[in-house]
Protein backbone atom coordinates (compact mmCIF):
# COMPACT_ATOMS: atom_id res chain seq x y z
CA UNK A 1 0.00 0.00 0.00
CA UNK A 2 1.26 3.25 -0.75
CA UNK A 3 1.70 5.88 1.73
CA UNK A 4 -0.65 8.38 2.22
CA UNK A 5 0.64 12.07 2.15
CA UNK A 6 -1.03 14.90 4.27
CA UNK A 7 -0.28 18.30 3.24
CA UNK A 8 -1.17 21.11 5.53
CA UNK A 9 -1.28 24.60 4.11
CA UNK A 10 1.45 26.77 6.23
CA UNK A 11 -0.03 30.35 3.84
CA UNK A 12 -1.34 33.35 5.26
CA UNK A 13 -4.78 33.08 5.30
CA UNK A 14 -4.98 29.49 6.06
CA UNK A 15 -2.36 30.07 8.97
CA UNK A 16 -4.54 32.67 10.79
CA UNK A 17 -7.93 30.76 9.38
CA UNK A 18 -6.29 27.73 12.40
CA UNK A 19 -3.47 26.23 10.48
CA UNK A 20 -1.24 27.24 13.45
CA UNK A 21 -3.68 24.13 15.38
CA UNK A 22 -3.33 21.88 12.80
CA UNK A 23 0.31 21.07 13.62
CA UNK A 24 -0.51 18.94 16.20
CA UNK A 25 -0.89 16.50 13.51
CA UNK A 26 2.36 16.13 13.10
CA UNK A 27 3.23 14.30 16.67
CA UNK A 28 -0.26 12.91 16.15
CA UNK A 29 -0.18 10.92 13.38
CA UNK A 30 3.08 9.30 13.52
CA UNK A 31 2.43 8.11 16.75
CA UNK A 32 -1.29 6.80 15.29
CA UNK A 33 0.03 5.52 12.13
CA UNK A 34 3.46 4.95 11.80
CA UNK A 35 5.12 5.22 8.91
CA UNK A 36 1.77 4.49 6.79
CA UNK A 37 0.73 8.55 6.68
CA UNK A 38 3.59 11.61 6.22
CA UNK A 39 2.42 14.92 7.42
CA UNK A 40 4.12 17.62 5.64
CA UNK A 41 4.14 21.51 5.37
CA UNK A 42 4.09 23.38 2.54
CA UNK A 43 4.37 27.27 2.18
CA UNK A 44 1.08 27.59 0.48
CA UNK A 45 -1.86 24.87 -1.54
CA UNK A 46 -2.63 28.26 -3.10
CA UNK A 47 -6.39 27.39 -2.87
CA UNK A 48 -7.47 30.33 -1.21
CA UNK A 49 -7.03 32.68 -3.96
CA UNK A 50 -8.32 30.29 -6.52
CA UNK A 51 -11.83 29.42 -5.02
CA UNK A 52 -14.57 31.99 -4.65
CA UNK A 53 -16.01 30.96 -1.07
CA UNK A 54 -13.49 31.06 1.67
CA UNK A 55 -12.80 27.49 3.18
CA UNK A 56 -9.38 27.54 4.65
CA UNK A 57 -7.76 26.50 6.22
CA UNK A 58 -7.00 23.74 3.41
CA UNK A 59 -5.18 20.50 3.62
CA UNK A 60 -4.57 17.87 0.95
CA UNK A 61 -4.55 14.10 2.30
CA UNK A 62 -3.22 12.48 -1.74
CA UNK A 63 -5.66 14.09 -3.93
CA UNK A 64 -8.34 14.69 -1.59
CA UNK A 65 -8.85 18.43 -0.74
CA UNK A 66 -10.04 18.77 3.00
CA UNK A 67 -11.29 22.45 3.54
CA UNK A 68 -12.29 24.19 7.08
CA UNK A 69 -9.48 21.84 8.37
CA UNK A 70 -9.80 20.60 11.69
CA UNK A 71 -7.55 17.65 13.33
CA UNK A 72 -10.73 15.66 13.43
CA UNK A 73 -11.80 16.04 9.79
CA UNK A 74 -7.91 15.17 8.95
CA UNK A 75 -7.96 12.09 10.82
CA UNK A 76 -11.70 11.01 9.78
CA UNK A 77 -10.25 11.38 5.89
CA UNK A 78 -6.95 9.68 6.97
CA UNK A 79 -9.36 6.98 8.55
CA UNK A 80 -11.16 6.83 4.93
CA UNK A 81 -8.18 6.18 2.72
CA UNK A 82 -6.67 3.64 4.94
CA UNK A 83 -9.66 1.58 5.56
CA UNK A 84 -10.47 2.14 1.10
CA UNK A 85 -7.20 0.64 0.71
CA UNK B 1 32.25 51.98 -0.59
CA UNK B 2 29.50 52.07 2.00
CA UNK B 3 30.27 53.69 5.22
CA UNK B 4 29.04 52.11 8.40
CA UNK B 5 28.69 54.35 10.97
CA UNK B 6 28.05 53.54 14.69
CA UNK B 7 28.15 54.95 18.00
CA UNK B 8 28.32 53.30 21.50
CA UNK B 9 27.75 55.49 24.61
CA UNK B 10 27.70 54.86 28.66
CA UNK B 11 26.51 57.80 30.78
CA UNK B 12 28.32 58.91 33.69
CA UNK B 13 28.02 56.51 37.06
CA UNK B 14 25.07 57.67 38.58
CA UNK B 15 23.18 59.73 36.10
CA UNK B 16 19.82 59.03 34.37
CA UNK B 17 20.60 60.43 31.25
CA UNK B 18 23.84 60.79 28.47
CA UNK B 19 25.64 63.74 28.58
CA UNK B 20 27.01 63.15 25.14
CA UNK B 21 24.91 63.11 22.13
CA UNK B 22 25.54 61.21 18.73
CA UNK B 23 23.78 62.56 15.30
CA UNK B 24 24.23 61.09 12.14
CA UNK B 25 21.73 61.05 8.72
CA UNK B 26 22.52 59.53 5.48
CA UNK B 27 21.83 61.01 2.25
CA UNK B 28 21.04 58.17 -0.03
CA UNK B 29 20.29 59.80 -3.73
CA UNK B 30 23.90 61.64 -2.77
CA UNK B 31 25.82 59.10 -1.48
CA UNK B 32 26.87 61.49 1.57
CA UNK B 33 26.69 61.59 5.44
CA UNK B 34 26.50 64.01 8.00
CA UNK B 35 27.72 62.90 11.86
CA UNK B 36 28.28 64.74 14.89
CA UNK B 37 29.10 64.02 18.40
CA UNK B 38 29.06 66.65 20.69
CA UNK B 39 29.80 66.65 24.46
CA UNK B 40 28.17 68.99 26.61
CA UNK B 41 29.15 70.86 29.72
CA UNK B 42 28.90 68.73 32.97
CA UNK B 43 26.39 65.77 33.25
CA UNK B 44 22.98 64.48 33.14
CA UNK B 45 19.75 66.24 31.74
CA UNK B 46 21.88 69.82 31.53
CA UNK B 47 24.72 68.49 29.45
CA UNK B 48 21.86 66.16 27.42
CA UNK B 49 20.62 69.65 26.57
CA UNK B 50 23.67 71.59 25.92
CA UNK B 51 25.29 68.63 23.68
CA UNK B 52 21.60 67.48 21.93
CA UNK B 53 21.33 71.05 21.11
CA UNK B 54 24.68 71.62 19.24
CA UNK B 55 24.58 68.42 17.19
CA UNK B 56 20.96 69.48 16.30
CA UNK B 57 22.20 72.68 14.98
CA UNK B 58 24.88 71.56 13.26
CA UNK B 59 23.38 68.82 11.20
CA UNK B 60 20.52 71.32 10.31
CA UNK B 61 23.22 74.03 9.40
CA UNK B 62 24.97 71.61 6.96
CA UNK B 63 21.72 69.89 5.64
CA UNK B 64 20.56 73.69 4.67
CA UNK B 65 23.64 73.70 2.44
CA UNK B 66 26.07 76.23 4.55
CA UNK B 67 29.66 75.15 4.45
CA UNK B 68 30.94 72.79 7.20
CA UNK B 69 33.94 75.01 7.88
CA UNK B 70 31.50 78.10 8.35
CA UNK B 71 28.67 76.40 9.76
CA UNK B 72 30.97 74.95 12.74
CA UNK B 73 32.71 78.04 12.73
CA UNK B 74 29.29 79.96 13.24
CA UNK B 75 28.64 77.52 16.39
CA UNK B 76 32.04 78.20 17.59
CA UNK B 77 31.90 81.75 17.66
CA UNK B 78 28.34 81.23 19.17
CA UNK B 79 28.89 79.07 22.01
CA UNK B 80 27.71 80.54 25.11
CA UNK B 81 30.34 79.91 28.25
CA UNK B 82 28.95 78.71 31.77
CA UNK B 83 29.12 81.46 34.22
CA UNK B 84 30.52 79.43 37.24
CA UNK B 85 33.04 77.45 35.08
CA UNK B 86 33.94 80.02 32.62
CA UNK B 87 34.18 77.08 29.58
CA UNK B 88 32.04 76.34 26.68
CA UNK B 89 28.96 75.18 26.51
CA UNK B 90 30.12 72.06 24.71
CA UNK B 91 32.59 70.87 22.57
CA UNK B 92 31.79 69.05 18.72
CA UNK B 93 33.20 66.80 16.43
CA UNK B 94 31.73 66.84 12.88
CA UNK B 95 32.32 64.91 9.77
CA UNK B 96 30.72 65.17 6.52
CA UNK B 97 31.96 61.98 4.24
CA UNK B 98 30.68 60.66 0.62
CA UNK B 99 30.90 57.19 -0.85
CA UNK B 100 34.29 58.32 -2.89
CA UNK B 101 36.07 58.16 0.27
CA UNK B 102 36.34 62.13 0.26
CA UNK B 103 36.20 63.47 3.97
CA UNK B 104 35.74 66.86 6.06
CA UNK B 105 36.03 66.73 9.66
CA UNK B 106 35.99 69.84 11.82
CA UNK B 107 36.74 69.50 15.65
CA UNK B 108 36.25 71.76 18.47
CA UNK B 109 37.52 70.92 22.05
CA UNK B 110 36.65 66.96 21.45
CA UNK B 111 39.54 64.77 21.59
CA UNK B 112 41.69 64.39 18.27
CA UNK B 113 39.81 61.38 16.06
CA UNK B 114 42.04 58.43 15.13
CA UNK B 115 42.50 57.63 11.51
CA UNK B 116 43.27 54.15 11.06
CA UNK B 117 45.02 52.69 7.32
CA UNK B 118 46.16 49.40 6.85
CA UNK B 119 46.74 48.36 10.61
CA UNK B 120 48.44 51.82 11.29
CA UNK B 121 47.09 55.28 12.80
CA UNK B 122 47.83 58.06 10.30
CA UNK B 123 48.25 61.71 12.01
CA UNK B 124 46.53 63.48 9.25
CA UNK B 125 47.51 67.40 8.48
CA UNK B 126 44.95 69.89 9.52
CA UNK B 127 44.24 73.71 9.64
CA UNK B 128 43.41 75.75 12.70
CA UNK B 129 40.67 78.55 13.11
CA UNK B 130 40.99 80.89 15.81
CA UNK B 131 38.02 81.90 17.05
CA UNK B 132 36.83 85.45 16.57
CA UNK B 133 34.77 85.95 19.85
CA UNK B 134 36.55 83.29 22.18
CA UNK B 135 40.37 83.26 22.72
CA UNK B 136 40.23 80.08 24.20
CA UNK B 137 38.48 78.08 20.99
CA UNK B 138 40.47 77.31 18.20
CA UNK B 139 38.61 74.59 15.38
CA UNK B 140 40.67 71.93 13.85
CA UNK B 141 40.15 71.28 9.96
CA UNK B 142 41.14 67.78 8.46
CA UNK B 143 39.96 67.11 4.31
CA UNK B 144 40.98 63.36 4.08
CA UNK B 145 40.29 60.60 1.27
CA UNK B 146 40.20 57.06 2.95
CA UNK B 147 40.39 54.05 0.67
CA UNK B 148 38.57 50.58 1.32
CA UNK B 149 38.82 49.49 4.91
CA UNK B 150 39.82 52.94 6.58
CA UNK B 151 38.42 53.74 9.85
CA UNK B 152 37.66 56.80 11.69
CA UNK B 153 37.37 56.76 15.58
CA UNK B 154 35.17 59.97 17.16
CA UNK B 155 35.44 59.82 21.19
CA UNK B 156 34.60 62.27 23.76
CA UNK B 157 37.13 62.87 26.53
CA UNK B 158 35.12 60.44 29.06
CA UNK B 159 37.47 57.68 26.95
CA UNK B 160 40.71 59.26 26.82
CA UNK B 161 40.36 60.23 30.30
CA UNK B 162 39.45 57.19 31.39
CA UNK B 163 40.85 55.82 34.69
CA UNK B 164 42.18 59.56 35.36
CA UNK B 165 44.32 59.79 38.92
CA UNK B 166 44.06 56.18 39.29
CA UNK B 167 47.31 54.58 40.86
CA UNK B 168 48.08 52.75 37.30
CA UNK B 169 46.89 55.47 35.28
CA UNK B 170 47.95 58.69 36.40
CA UNK B 171 47.18 60.65 33.05
CA UNK B 172 44.23 58.21 32.25
CA UNK B 173 43.90 55.67 29.24
CA UNK B 174 44.80 58.56 26.84
CA UNK B 175 44.59 58.42 22.73
CA UNK B 176 47.36 56.59 22.93
CA UNK B 177 46.00 54.22 25.05
CA UNK B 178 43.05 53.58 23.42
CA UNK B 179 44.86 53.72 20.00
CA UNK B 180 46.73 50.53 21.27
CA UNK B 181 43.63 48.33 22.33
CA UNK B 182 41.78 49.66 18.69
CA UNK B 183 45.32 48.06 16.88
CA UNK B 184 44.92 45.01 18.53
CA UNK B 185 41.54 44.46 18.17
CA UNK B 186 41.84 45.46 14.22
CA UNK B 187 44.17 42.93 14.17
CA UNK B 188 42.30 40.22 15.76
CA UNK B 189 39.25 41.11 13.84
CA UNK B 190 40.31 42.77 10.44
CA UNK B 191 36.53 43.33 9.44
CA UNK B 192 35.06 44.37 12.86
CA UNK B 193 31.87 46.55 12.36
CA UNK B 194 31.69 49.92 13.74
CA UNK B 195 29.44 48.59 15.91
CA UNK B 196 31.59 46.33 17.82
CA UNK B 197 34.48 48.11 17.36
CA UNK B 198 32.85 51.37 19.14
CA UNK B 199 31.59 49.37 22.03
CA UNK B 200 34.69 47.28 22.21
CA UNK B 201 36.47 50.80 22.64
CA UNK B 202 33.49 52.03 25.11
CA UNK B 203 33.77 48.68 27.57
CA UNK B 204 37.56 49.60 27.30
CA UNK B 205 37.04 52.95 28.57
CA UNK B 206 34.88 51.43 31.91
CA UNK B 207 37.24 48.52 32.57
CA UNK B 208 39.89 51.23 32.71
CA UNK B 209 38.41 52.69 35.32
CA UNK B 210 39.47 51.02 39.00
CA UNK B 211 35.68 50.37 40.03
CA UNK B 212 34.63 49.98 36.35
CA UNK B 213 31.64 52.75 37.10
CA UNK B 214 31.96 55.76 34.13
CA UNK B 215 32.95 59.23 35.79
CA UNK B 216 32.13 61.25 32.56
CA UNK B 217 30.25 60.55 29.96
CA UNK B 218 31.83 58.02 27.39
CA UNK B 219 30.92 57.66 23.67
CA UNK B 220 32.88 56.17 20.87
CA UNK B 221 31.57 56.92 16.86
CA UNK B 222 33.53 54.87 14.66
CA UNK B 223 32.98 55.47 10.60
CA UNK B 224 34.22 52.33 8.49
CA UNK B 225 34.56 52.22 4.24
CA UNK B 226 33.95 48.90 3.76
CA UNK B 227 32.36 47.17 0.67
CA UNK B 228 28.33 47.26 1.39
CA UNK B 229 26.76 43.66 2.03
CA UNK B 230 23.58 43.15 -0.16
CA UNK B 231 20.35 41.43 0.34
CA UNK B 232 17.31 40.56 -1.83
CA UNK B 233 13.60 40.15 -0.60
CA UNK B 234 11.39 38.85 -2.66
CA UNK B 235 7.85 39.32 -1.30
CA UNK B 236 4.60 38.30 -3.21
CA UNK B 237 3.53 36.94 -6.74
CA UNK B 238 4.39 39.54 -9.70
CA UNK B 239 1.65 41.36 -11.04
CA UNK B 240 2.32 39.75 -14.87
CA UNK B 241 2.10 36.30 -14.13
CA UNK B 242 4.02 35.43 -17.19
CA UNK B 243 6.64 37.42 -16.16
CA UNK B 244 7.57 34.81 -12.99
CA UNK B 245 10.05 33.25 -14.88
CA UNK B 246 12.08 36.56 -15.72
CA UNK B 247 12.02 37.67 -11.91
CA UNK B 248 12.39 33.92 -10.84
CA UNK B 249 15.87 33.89 -12.41
CA UNK B 250 16.67 37.09 -11.57
CA UNK B 251 16.29 36.41 -8.13
CA UNK B 252 18.16 33.52 -7.65
CA UNK B 253 21.24 35.04 -10.02
CA UNK B 254 21.47 38.10 -8.09
CA UNK B 255 24.68 37.77 -5.71
CA UNK B 256 22.65 39.57 -3.27
CA UNK B 257 22.03 37.20 0.42
CA UNK B 258 18.41 36.30 -0.56
CA UNK B 259 15.06 36.09 1.22
CA UNK B 260 11.52 34.81 0.43
CA UNK B 261 8.65 36.39 2.55
CA UNK B 262 5.46 34.87 1.01
CA UNK B 263 4.10 30.74 0.47
CA UNK B 264 3.16 31.82 -3.12
CA UNK B 265 6.09 33.21 -4.07
CA UNK B 266 8.21 30.73 -2.46
CA UNK B 267 5.89 27.68 -4.55
CA UNK B 268 6.13 30.31 -7.34
CA UNK B 269 10.21 30.30 -7.36
CA UNK B 270 10.76 26.58 -6.65
CA UNK B 271 8.23 25.93 -9.56
CA UNK B 272 9.71 28.20 -12.42
CA UNK B 273 13.15 27.16 -11.30
CA UNK B 274 12.50 23.80 -10.35
CA UNK B 275 14.51 23.59 -6.54
CA UNK B 276 12.26 22.06 -3.73
CA UNK B 277 11.36 23.49 -1.08
CA UNK B 278 11.23 22.02 2.35
CA UNK B 279 8.91 23.15 4.83
CA UNK B 280 9.44 22.75 8.86
CA UNK B 281 6.08 23.05 10.82
CA UNK B 282 6.86 20.95 13.44
CA UNK B 283 9.09 24.42 14.54
CA UNK B 284 6.82 26.80 14.06
CA UNK B 285 7.61 29.69 16.81
CA UNK B 286 5.60 32.31 18.90
CA UNK B 287 2.49 32.58 16.40
CA UNK B 288 4.39 32.64 13.33
CA UNK B 289 4.82 30.25 10.41
CA UNK B 290 8.09 28.26 10.97
CA UNK B 291 11.03 29.04 8.14
CA UNK B 292 11.27 26.50 5.31
CA UNK B 293 14.46 26.05 3.35
CA UNK B 294 15.36 25.98 -0.46
CA UNK B 295 18.49 25.70 -1.61
CA UNK B 296 20.21 28.82 -2.92
CA UNK B 297 17.91 30.66 -0.70
CA UNK B 298 19.12 31.92 2.78
CA UNK B 299 16.06 32.32 4.35
CA UNK B 300 12.45 31.64 3.45
CA UNK B 301 9.26 32.81 5.04
CA UNK B 302 5.36 32.97 5.13
CA UNK B 303 4.27 36.40 3.98
CA UNK B 304 2.43 39.39 5.24
CA UNK B 305 1.98 38.07 9.06
CA UNK B 306 5.97 37.51 9.29
CA UNK B 307 6.61 40.90 7.40
CA UNK B 308 3.93 42.95 10.14
CA UNK B 309 5.65 41.00 13.25
CA UNK B 310 9.05 41.80 11.59
CA UNK B 311 8.30 45.30 11.36
CA UNK B 312 7.16 45.75 14.86
CA UNK B 313 10.14 44.33 16.06
CA UNK B 314 12.39 46.84 14.02
CA UNK B 315 10.42 49.72 15.63
CA UNK B 316 10.33 48.62 19.22
CA UNK B 317 12.69 45.94 19.23
CA UNK B 318 12.43 42.49 19.89
CA UNK B 319 11.06 41.63 23.13
CA UNK B 320 9.94 37.87 22.99
CA UNK B 321 11.99 35.07 24.14
CA UNK B 322 10.94 33.03 21.31
CA UNK B 323 13.12 33.44 18.38
CA UNK B 324 9.99 33.31 15.75
CA UNK B 325 10.14 33.99 11.51
CA UNK B 326 10.18 37.27 12.06
CA UNK B 327 13.29 37.45 14.10
CA UNK B 328 15.32 35.67 11.79
CA UNK B 329 14.32 38.03 8.93
CA UNK B 330 15.10 41.01 11.45
CA UNK B 331 18.56 39.76 11.64
CA UNK B 332 18.22 39.05 7.81
CA UNK B 333 17.94 42.89 7.23
CA UNK B 334 19.91 44.09 9.98
CA UNK B 335 23.10 42.07 9.01
CA UNK B 336 22.69 44.11 5.36
CA UNK B 337 23.41 47.85 4.34
CA UNK B 338 21.84 47.42 0.67
CA UNK B 339 18.52 46.10 1.10
CA UNK B 340 16.21 45.80 -2.16
CA UNK B 341 12.61 44.94 -1.94
CA UNK B 342 10.90 42.91 -5.34
CA UNK B 343 7.43 43.65 -4.14
CA UNK B 344 4.79 41.40 -6.51
CA UNK B 345 1.65 43.53 -6.92
CA UNK B 346 -0.37 40.71 -7.35
CA UNK B 347 -3.19 40.72 -4.93
CA UNK B 348 -4.62 37.56 -2.76
CA UNK B 349 -8.01 38.34 -2.96
CA UNK B 350 -8.33 35.60 0.39
CA UNK B 351 -6.96 38.46 2.42
CA UNK B 352 -9.51 40.52 2.05
CA UNK B 353 -12.07 38.87 3.36
CA UNK B 354 -13.55 40.00 6.17
CA UNK B 355 -14.05 36.82 8.07
CA UNK B 356 -10.43 36.99 8.34
CA UNK B 357 -10.26 37.03 12.38
CA UNK B 358 -6.92 39.44 11.70
CA UNK B 359 -6.33 42.36 10.05
CA UNK B 360 -4.16 41.50 7.37
CA UNK B 361 -2.04 44.77 6.21
CA UNK B 362 -1.81 45.60 2.21
CA UNK B 363 1.69 44.46 1.57
CA UNK B 364 3.06 47.32 -0.42
CA UNK B 365 2.11 49.77 3.28
CA UNK B 366 4.23 47.42 5.27
CA UNK B 367 7.17 46.90 2.94
CA UNK B 368 6.51 51.32 2.67
CA UNK B 369 6.63 51.09 6.39
CA UNK B 370 9.24 48.78 6.94
CA UNK B 371 11.53 50.09 4.02
CA UNK B 372 11.39 53.79 6.37
CA UNK B 373 12.18 52.05 9.34
CA UNK B 374 15.56 50.47 8.00
CA UNK B 375 16.05 53.60 6.47
CA UNK B 376 15.88 56.39 8.96
CA UNK B 377 16.39 54.25 12.27
CA UNK B 378 18.85 51.50 10.77
CA UNK B 379 20.63 53.93 8.36
CA UNK B 380 20.24 51.14 5.83
CA UNK B 381 20.31 52.11 2.44
CA UNK B 382 16.28 50.88 0.82
CA UNK B 383 15.26 50.44 -2.83
CA UNK B 384 11.53 49.11 -3.26
CA UNK B 385 10.37 47.82 -7.09
CA UNK B 386 6.76 46.99 -7.03
CA UNK B 387 6.93 43.99 -10.25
Amino acid sequence: MNKITVKICMGTTCFVMGASSLQELVDMVPSRYGDKVEVQGVPCLEFCNARTEARAPYVTVDDRVVMNATVEKVIEEIERKLSNG
Amino acid sequence: MFIDIDCAQEKKYNQNTYGDYFLSKRYPEKGELIAVLSDGLGSGVKANILATMTATMLLKFVEAGTNIKTACEVVMNSLPVCQVRKISYSTFSVVFCNEEGEVKIVEEGNPQFIYISGGKVIEPEFSVIDSDTFKNRHMHVYKLNLKLGDRLVFCSDGVTQAGLGSSHLKLGLRRQGLIEYLLEKIKENPDISSSDLAKFAVRVAINTEPDRKAKDDTSCAVLYYRNPRYALIFTGPPYHQEKDNEYAREFINSKSKKAIAGGTTANLISRELNIPIKCNIAKSAGKLPAVSYMEGVDLVTEGILTLTRTTEYLENGFKGKEKDAAYELMQFLLSSDCIEFMVGAKLNQAHYDPNLPIEIEIRKNIIKKMAKILEDKYIKKVSVRYI
